[in-house]
């Protein structure tokens, strides 16, 4: 670490900085316009703990389905046993949305929401940390780069994009998918974006910072990208933000978290990459069936992300949504009428240059010979798969090889080009 | 400075009298407060001349940010002797900090009266305060305790063997957790610490071993034991492993009626049958199943490895060098895991491979409380800014504990200036710093001040300090107490007291 002012021709002087005042922040040539960028908004939404796919789009036309899960399984769009709003929401004759997530069926006739099941890594640890890290990093063992997925795709797309908004992680601590050489912004709210103090506190606190803060390392970076930040939100605050009256946010820190992302995209002010996360999946223990534990996280994220779509049908076709896990669970219940840790999970995409309306990837079956290790969905498609045509065909980045160095990404059909 | 004690005896022994006043007051808190006030008025905030980077980082990686008391201490008597002091707590007396702590009352109960205390009424407020009493104690010890390097520890411990207060019961039964696990253990052996948390009530409940049945065990606390506590990922265990382990773990419970909340083996959810674990058959034995295959994990040489290599990227390197984690493993296996022993290893023969580490959270605020000498209660506010960082004590949702390493910590630094700026401007509630460490008396000028304000909280002056005090006063500033306490908000703001 360099304990000393950086002496290098980028420290300014006090008067430098007076001459500018108060615009003296932001010294970093703003982006062209996220209307002229390359590439789609790409917002990946991480469910932290292993989500329950299974009871989330639910193979209703497998019976083993029913039998490894007489408890938790969601009832078939046509039992008659089970009263209205407590079935499964037929999508394609086979598999089911979880009633939880009706607020999402209107995105999926629309043909914008796409599903893709028996998705996951090939890692077999079932440990959330290490799958998920190998997840977000897009490495296929340790070995690989310890960068992020998302990090290494914003780094090898030369877009001219510098600005501090390039990257957004949506919470206290930057996602690891998000981890390069290009800064990343992490904010909760745009409403914290903002210093108390006096006028003569704050340009003494101010000049203070930017002189510390001027050198070329990674720290001194972040600190002037923080100031630029600084400048920039507490402009738009003082405008305020008004989502579209038909976007209906949950008043879910999720919620919250997809409405300044939309409040961002909307000001134009060169975002390309945002993610979120919403945990708490890991039900080894009476994570419900219809209600409960499990339908309620589901049901905050059908409604934010359903919320969201609305909020930005405007930017609909530069748009995609990304929504995955680390990996999915056990087939069969376990006796505290939870699920353990398991293999095969599910990716949900939506945006207008999704091909949706369809469930893709090949479905392995829940019979006993086809399922994986102690009692798993198998994975028939790797994420990286799903991530790259992504990549390829939303984000204009044709260099693969860069983003998930080693895996030969095998592109297929959940996508349209540009 | 010619005396370099911690304390003089006249300051003991008012300390002394002042502890035995708080004896005999019942709890209550602002008199303690206000006792433990009367008592930091013996602190000594000058500090020595000299003293070298490699000392200022040792102690800047052994406590919590060091006071000037810990800067004088380690001059006086070397920085090995200061580390085997340190190693020894029992013998560091600690009056200000037990003050402090005095009127937090849940800290001492057990398990059944927390429960009780939590159930009397219904409202939110009641199930907030043991927590709350829980969070303030951990900033209070990290403030106010002279024995810094067992706090160290059992923020290590707390991270590594990581419980979660929002989960359900352990919101009360943490406390627990923290006084008879992690503070019980945390210099002790560690064999020991990982058979206690393997009894916890509070971890049985995080990992929801509470619920692991015969008829279909659940895995969820058998794979963290492995993964995270005890071998590592690659420490050479199977899916098998974690299932037959999840069979022996079945019946280690938590008490429902009478004593509640303590552990109890439970026989009749206990599968009986025979298990194959890490290659060796076990033979039906009921608790001493797993009793035995703990006493294995704590000696394994994977744990070794992996607690070995947690430990020197805690306390040398976020990427520490192969050969500092290979000598400590080996002392770990020697010393059978005897904690003490791998740390004097660790620290007095591989000090010298010591990184720079950024702050967390954690680290960031309570240094700055500790450098400038601050008053504080620990009290709600602080914990507001910690959360904003990121890092409210006992709220890390996942089994992993808080990361440690930089680049999770390194995008949010908005909250930190926020914090510097409300701390200087003493806007904290039950926090304070005290105008004299702005140096209100015999600072000729502002480049003094400057330098007196760097070398205090970064170890030595900037460089470059003259080049930013003359920056600083054509700004405006001048050579008083509040622009002081605003430029020394701009240093703890600085990329340089982010690292330690």
């Amino acid at each position: 670490m360099n304990r000393t002012r950086m002496t290098s021709g980028e420290s300014l002087t006090v008067l430098e900085v007076q001459a500018r005042w108060p615009s003296w922040m932001p010294r970093l040539a703003f982006s062209p316009q996220s209307s002229s960028l390359a590439g789609d908004l790409l917002v990946v939404v991480f469910l932290r703990g292993a989500a329950d796919t299974l009871n989330m789009v639910v193979p209703h036309g497998e019976d083993a389905y029913y039998s490894l899960r007489p408890s938790l399984g969601v009832p078939r769009p046509d039992d008659s046993r089970s009263s209205k709003g407590k079935r499964a929401l037929d999508l394609d004759g086979f598999f089911g949305l979880h009633p939880a997530m009706e607020s999402l069926l209107p995105v999926w006739q629309d043909g914008e929401l796409a599903i893709v099941h028996a998705c996951g890594a090939p890692d077999e640890s079932r440990s959330h940390f290490k799958a998920m890290e190998l997840m977000e990093r897009g490495a296929e063992n340790e070995r690989g780069p310890a960068s992020g997925w998302l990090g290494r795709h914003l780094a090898s797309l030369e877009n001219g994009n510098t600005s501090p908004l390039r990257a957004v992680g949506l919470g206290e601590l930057a996602p690891r998918s998000l981890y390069g050489p290009v800064p990343v912004a992490t904010l909760r709210s745009i409403s914290d974006y903002h210093l108390q103090g006096s006028p003569q506190q704050l340009k003494l606190f101010q000049a203070s910072l930017e002189a510390m803060y001027s050198g070329p390392n990674r720290d001194a970076v972040i600190g002037r990208e923080t100031l630029a930040l600084l400048q920039k939100l507490q402009n738009m605050e003082a405008q305020g933000y008004l989502p579209r009256l038909e976007a209906a946010y949950p008043e879910s820190e999720f919620g919250m978290g997809l409405k300044q992302v939309a409040a961002l995209a909307k000001a134009d002010l060169g975002l390309e990459a945002a993610a979120l996360d919403l945990g708490g999946w890991d039900t080894h223990f009476a994570q419900g069936s219809v209600d409960g534990l499990m339908p309620r996280l589901m049901q905050d994220l059908a409604q934010g992300l359903s919320a969201f779509y609305s909020d930005l049908t405007d930017l609909r076709d530069r748009l995609s949504i990304v929504v995955m896990t680390e990996f999915g669970r056990r087939a069969y219940e376990n006796a505290s009428l939870g699920t353990d840790h398991g293999h095969g999970a599910l990716m949900l995409l939506l945006g207008g240059g999704v091909n949706g309306g369809r469930v893709h990837g090949r479905w392995p079956g829940m019979e006993r010979e086809q399922l994986f290790g102690p009692g798993d969905l198998a994975v028939t498609t790797d994420y990286r798969d799903v991530l790259g045509e992504v990549c390829l065909k939303r984000l204009n980045n044709p260099n693969l090889a860069a983003v998930f160095p080693g895996y030969s990404v095998k592109v297929g059909e959940i996508l349209k080009p540009r | 400075m010619s005396s370099s004690r911690q304390l003089t005896r006249r300051d003991f022994l008012r300390l002394s009298a002042l502890t035995a006043a708080g004896a005999v007051l019942s709890g209550c808190a602002p008199a303690y407060n206000w006792l433990a006030e009367q008592a930091e008025e013996a602190v000594r905030f000058d500090l020595p001349p000299g003293g070298t980077p490699f000392d200022f980082q040792l102690l800047n990686r052994l406590t919590f940010g060091p006071r000037a008391e810990e800067r004088w201490r380690m001059a006086e008597i070397g920085w090995q002797a200061w580390v085997e002091e340190q190693l020894s707590p029992e013998g560091i007396d600690d009056p200000v900090c037990d003050l402090r702590l005095r009127g937090l009352n849940t800290l001492t109960m057990g398990a059944n009266d927390l429960y009780d205390l939590s159930d009397k009424l219904f409202d939110d407020q009641d199930r907030l305060r043991v927590p709350d009493e829980l969070r303030q104690s951990a900033l209070i010890r990290q403030v106010y305790s002279r024995r810094q390097l067992f706090e160290r520890m059992v923020e290590f411990w707390s991270d590594h063997f990581n419980i979660s207060v929002e989960k359900s019961n352990c919101f009360y039964l943490k406390t627990v957790d923290d006084r008879e696990v992690i503070r019980k253990h945390a210099l002790g052996n560690f064999g020991e610490l990982l058979s206690a948390s393997a009894h916890s009530p509070a971890m049985l409940t995080y990992l929801d071993n509470q619920a692991n049945h015969k008829d279909a065990p659940n895995e969820n606390y058998a794979r963290e034991l492995l993964e995270l506590h005890s071998l590592g990922v690659d420490g050479g265990y199977s899916q098998q492993d974690v299932m037959e382990l999840a069979r022996c773990l079945t019946g280690w419970t938590i008490k429902e009626h009478f004593w509640r909340g303590d552990f109890v083996f439970k026989q009749e959810n206990h599968d009986d049958g025979s298990k194959f674990v890490l290659g060796r058959l076990i033979q039906p034995g009921g608790q001493s199943e797993m009793e035995d295959i703990l006493d294995e994990l704590a000696v394994h040489p994977s744990s070794a490895r992996f607690i070995a290599a947690k430990l020197a990227r805690r306390f040398i390197a976020d990427n520490p060098p192969p050969e500092v984690v290979e000598s400590a493993a080996k002392t770990f296996i020697s010393s059978k895991g005897d904690i003490k022993t791998v740390l004097r290893v660790l620290l007095l023969d591989h000090a010298g491979a010591m990184q720079p580490k950024y702050k967390r959270p954690v680290d960031f605020v309570v240094s700055a409380l500790r450098m400038l000498e601050a008053r504080s209660d620990g009290g709600l506010d602080l914990h507001t800014f910690l959360g904003r960082m990121g890092q409210r004590y006992f709220s890390w949702p996942t089994p992993d504990g808080y990361p440690d390493r930089a680049d999770a910590w390194q995008g949010n630094l908005l909250p930190r200036w926020q914090f510097a700026l409300a701390l200087m401007q003493n806007e904290i509630p039950g926090t304070s710093v005290q105008g004299e460490f702005m140096g209100s008396e015999g600072l000729p000028d502002l480049r003094t001040s400057v330098r007196e304000l760097s070398t205090r909280l970064l170890g030595a002056p900037l460089a470059n300090t003259d080049q930013l005090a003359d920056d600083l006063s054509s700004a405006g500033a001048v050579n008083d107490v509040e622009h002081r306490r605003t430029i020394a908000a701009g240093l703890l703001a600085s990329d340089a007291f982010q690292y330690r």
